[in-house]
């Protein structure tokens, strides 16, 4: 049966040729809409690795006038200690800015053990950066006090990373980076952090110990505070702030305002993207189902001989959803073609299970389409009367 | 003849009305997505509140330094300095307008927080952009040679900071833990206005961060006002003679970039292109194919329909041929057919768009942008529908002329 | 064979009931070659359906081979149709989007076969038609006469114990009509299928075993 269903599209197949296409589409914009769902899905179900809630940033733009690193530490330790002092504080920490969720990003790349390690996202922290934040180490641990005596410049890096460059092997006490005099010693490992928002991978991430070097370009203060921390805390912090670092444009963002704004990035272009690839798809839908219901008066010469000859109804509604479904495997075949191109591609730098999943999502989700548009009207032709639609020529 | 047309047209499509639903429904929707697209990026890209001038404007927003044998690049927005020393020298423009990125900063009102983007300005920056003053007026240049505490607010700002009031002009406001005193209110505008936008505007005289440091790179952008649309290529001239003559300062950049660009031109160089080009072709590239693989679905689904109905009507084609009508005319009536149809679908795309605009505008998601459909909207529409009808008629109606007339009789 | 008994079948619009087949008892018996006459809508189109299971009637009984179809499903019904009869039309009803084996073998795709074997009993009906070299045509390829000819196979293929044919000669010329007839009489006689044919033609009415004539849904001879 299946061959000869085959036989009748294949000769068929001038007229089905639009019909096969417009699948053939539809499937490409459902696969685009599965991959980036699967993508954000996936993303979203892994750890966000820090705990964002009663985290404020504060941005000062260092815009400082002092030139001489050790005022300048003497003043950023003058900061820390008046900010502390304050009752709500828990935590606090200096911090490069771009910290988790905010616009600001920085990224390096170094090449060791003859291998180029790209688009690492290089933070700069201090050694209490972790606990405001709440990461969670994986090997090893965070920067302490000891840290700044070594020879070689210790670095704290994702698990991402460390997959990346050590596989399954323990990363603690490596050296990392092919020159001799930058060459850098693993001391902790710590789950990746999505900094982009819930939505999108972690990617590579390098944290350093703020040094002399360093200290000058820092501009950012993290702060813990207590539950009980409100507007009017705010407020004062504010104008200590204020009070304490001069000449400076203070801003105060609370974490959890900037992840939802994150968020928000991803999801508001999504669900416009989802919204006109629906209503894209309700139109293929009643496309289908419109060609589809007119084929089959204009078979109905045809169906009425099947009956005569004995199929019965059941099999008659069998074989034109089936003559759907093969139709819709034909253009399905064409278009897994182009979809498995992306992961063999590596398009976008995605993991190819995206991809993969994204492709039998769309496959099912086509399949299901072409079946419930061809359902009602095989059911059309299974009422057809054979005496009535043999007489009618 | 083509009343004739138009009555058959309408009369085929009263008879399969769950064929006309669909097409009617494919064409609208996709007519009220481009048209509200068109819609945004006609707010984008033509004149509007507050930027008036925009076929006389040339913008500055982006200084690139490059250095070509290794391939680093630092891309930032220019330093005042060079806006000052260099381009506000220039003889062609009228008026050369300097201002800041808007940047936020916090204030706490009773207890509450209020997070307030500011922006510094010159003085001429009031003569080039023309705010809508509510009350009030600008800060004058002397204010800003005294570099007094001055500032001119949004209405929104006005509301949240001072409440319900019907004046806020002489009335204090702090910032950053600075006060400044109001000296002008102006209607609020969108946020996709980078170069304008902001809910404080200060004199820069009174900028925390020194604007007189010398470097290329800064927080600054330019508007160079030429006097007339006429002039706009020699103002450009004389720019580009102008900036090749800057010193570049940094050893470690051997190539600068700062260039002075039409809006769209602005536009398309943040996005598609870099300090030489500007991106724009790329640009008009990448809408085109989006817009045509955004048309694809539905012009294949219109061409299937209109196969089917053609197909249905086969005896109607049939009979018209055997008393004598020759492929073309018939051709020229399915076309005609089509694009009726598709025009039908416009007229509902239309009303449709009315409602999303209306829905976009009442839900204040992007604040203060209002989409309306204007004239240039509305004639995009149509010349969308005119292509969809074509494209979507022109294969069926071949098809249709090559039916056998025979063949054609007998299938009733 | 085949017995009608009081048979009656009535078409009802929402205004008028019509009276296609009125009370008509009728045995065909096995290995008969039965001819149907009447003008244009005296019911002979109907009763054939009637015979052929295609249409129900409002009232009476029909056996085939001592079965009471009557009762039987809309699956039963299809299994009857497909092993005890076999159809030829005016029109041929023939599927333009396949070839003439595949056409031919189309009764058998509705129950249990290896393609081989469907593959030769196709082959076989065909040369009985005198079609054999025309196996890879498509129908529109093939002249009227043809055409009737691959229907016929269709028809024999399953081997059928009753053949009903619908003017089966009524698109043809006399020769082509009288080609077909030739097959049909060879079917009768040699492999004793019982037939079963509508015609207009008195003259190849006449090459048939019994004539029965139809007025207004009534038997007159």
């Amino acid at each position: 049966m299946f061959k000869h269903l085959f036989k009748l599209i294949w000769n068929k197949r001038k007229q089905n040729f639009l019909f096969l296409s417009e699948i053939l589409v539809s499937f490409m914009v459902v696969f685009a809409v599965f991959s980036s769902l699967v993508f954000y899905y996936q993303n979203y179900s892994k750890p966000r690795g820090i705990a964002y809630e009663r985290v404020w940033a504060v941005s000062f733009n260092n815009s400082l006038k002092i030139k001489d690193a050790d005022s300048l530490k003497m003043f950023f330790e003058n900061v820390r200690t008046n900010i502390k002092s304050l009752s709500k504080v828990q935590e606090i920490t200096y911090s490069s800015s771009n910290f988790p969720y905010a616009n600001s990003h920085s990224t390096t790349g170094f090449t060791s053990n003859g291998r180029k390690y790209d688009r690492i996202n290089t933070y700069f922290t201090e050694d209490t950066y972790h606990t405001v934040l709440s990461m969670n180490l994986s090997e090893g641990r965070w920067f302490n006090n000891t840290d700044g005596v070594n020879k070689y410049n210790p670095i704290v890096i994702n698990d991402a990373l460390k997959k990346a460059m050590f596989g399954t092997e323990s990363a603690v006490g490596k050296l990392i980076g092919d020159e001799e005099n930058a060459k850098m010693k693993v001391i902790g490992v710590v789950q990746d952090v999505k900094a982009d928002g819930d939505y999108l991978t972690a990617g590579y991430a390098m944290y350093n110990r703020i040094d002399t070097g360093s200290r000058k370009w820092i501009g950012d203060i993290l702060i813990k505070v207590s539950p009980d921390a409100d507007a009017a805390f705010e407020s004062k912090l504010y104008k200590v702030l204020a009070n304490n670092i001069k000449n400076s444009n203070i801003e105060i963002v609370h974490l959890s305002e900037i992840h939802d704004a994150k968020n928000g990035d991803v999801i508001f272009p999504m669900t416009i993207f989802i919204i006109i690839a629906g209503f894209l798809i309700i139109n293929v839908a009643l496309g289908l189902f419109g060609v589809l219901w007119y084929n089959i008066s204009k078979r109905r010469g045809e169906i009425g001989l099947r009956r005569a000859i004995g199929a019965s109804g059941r099999s008659v509604s069998y074989q034109l959803v089936s003559e759907s479904l093969i139709l819709a495997t034909l253009a399905l075949i064409v278009g897994t073609f182009f979809a498995i191109q992306f992961p063999l591609l590596n398009v976008f730098n995605i993991a190819s299970s995206v991809y993969l999943v994204a492709l039998l999502l769309s496959l099912l989700f086509v399949y299901l389409l072409v079946f419930l548009c061809s359902l009602y009207p095989g059911k059309q032709a299974a009422a057809i009367h054979p005496a009535v639609a043999l007489h009618e020529e | 003849m083509l009343k004739n047309y138009f009555k058959i047209a309408i009369a085929v499509l009263k008879r399969r009305k769950f064929f006309t639903f669909i097409s009617l429904f494919g064409i609208s929707f996709t007519l009220t997505i481009l048209m509200v697209a068109t819609a945004f990026t006609d707010k984008m890209f033509s004149p509007d509140y507050p930027d008036y001038k925009r076929a006389r404007s040339l913008y500055i927003t982006r200084v690139q330094l490059e250095n070509s044998k290794d391939g680093w690049i630092n891309v930032s927005s220019a330093s005042y300095h060079l806006l000052s020393k260099y381009i506000s020298k220039l003889k062609t423009p009228e008026k050369v307008a300097i201002f800041t990125f808007s940047s936020p900063a916090n204030t706490y009102i009773n207890n509450k927080k209020l997070v307030i983007e500011y922006k510094y300005t010159n003085a001429d920056y009031w003569d080039v952009a023309e705010y809508q003053f509510l009350e009030g007026k600008p800060y004058s240049k002397q204010q800003i040679e005294q570099a007094a505490h001055v500032a001119v607010i949004t209405a929104a700002t006005r509301k949240n900071y001072f409440g319900d009031v019907a004046t806020a002009v002489g009335k204090y406001i702090e910032a950053d833990n600075v006060s400044y005193r109001v000296v002008g209110v102006v209607k609020d505008l969108p946020r996709t206005l980078r170069n304008f936008y902001a809910d404080l505007y200060l004199p820069y005289t009174v900028s925390k961060s020194d604007y007189k440091e010398v470097g290329l790179l800064g927080g600054y952008g330019a508007v160079l006002l030429a006097r007339s649309e006429a002039e706009m290529p020699k103002m450009k001239a004389e720019y580009e003679q102008m900036i090749a003559k800057v010193p570049h300062g940094d050893k470690e950049f051997d190539l600068m970039y700062v260039n002075a660009d039409t809006s769209l031109e602005a536009f398309s160089r943040n996005i598609f292109g870099n300090g030489a080009n500007s991106g724009i072709w790329l640009m008009i590239t990448i809408m085109s194919l989006v817009i045509l693989l955004f048309l694809l679905l539905p012009t294949i689904n219109l061409i299937n329909i209109n196969i089917t109905r053609i197909m249905e009507r086969s005896s109607e084609i049939g009979v018209r041929k055997a008393f004598g009508a020759s492929s073309r005319t018939l051709v020229y009536q399915f076309v005609v057919e089509n694009i009726i149809l598709t025009l039908l679908g416009g007229l509902i795309g239309v009303v449709l768009s009315i409602i999303v605009i209306y829905a976009f505008n009442q839900s204040n998601l992007v604040p203060n942008l209002s989409l309306s459909l204007n004239l240039t909207v509305l004639s995009f529409g149509l010349v969308i529908c005119l292509l969809f009808g074509l494209l979507s008629g022109v294969y069926p109606a071949w098809r249709m002329s090559r039916l056998n007339v025979v063949t054609a009789l007998k299938s009733q | 064979m085949i017995r009608l008994q009081n048979i009656e079948k009535v078409y009802r619009t929402d205004t008028v009931e019509t009276l296609a087949v009125n009370g008509i008892s009728l045995d065909v018996a096995k290995g008969e070659f039965l001819s149907i006459m009447g003008p244009s809508g005296c019911g002979k189109s109907t009763l054939l359906n009637i015979m052929g299971l295609l249409d129900e009637p409002s009232k009476g009984i029909i056996r085939i081979d001592d079965q009471d179809v009557s009762k039987f499903s809309d699956q039963q019904l299809a299994k009857f149709r497909n092993k005890k009869l076999g159809f030829i039309f005016q029109s041929y009803h023939l599927i333009n989007d396949l070839q003439v084996i595949d056409n031919v073998e189309l009764p058998l795709l509705y129950r249990a076969s290896s393609a081989k074997e469907r593959k030769d009993l196709a082959t076989e009906a065909l040369e009985k038609v005198g079609l054999s070299n025309r196996l890879r045509h498509f129908p529109n390829q093939l002249s009227g006469g043809q055409r009737q000819r691959v229907a016929i196979a269709r028809a024999i293929v399953g081997k059928p114990q009753i053949i009903l044919a619908d003017e089966p000669t009524g698109n043809l010329d006399s020769a082509m009509g009288n080609e077909i007839m030739e097959i049909l009489i060879n079917l009768n006689k040699n492999d004793g299928t019982t037939i079963i044919m509508v015609t207009h033609d008195e003259n190849m009415a006449h090459k048939t075993h019994r004539l029965v004539r139809l007025f207004d849904g009534s038997q007159v001879v």
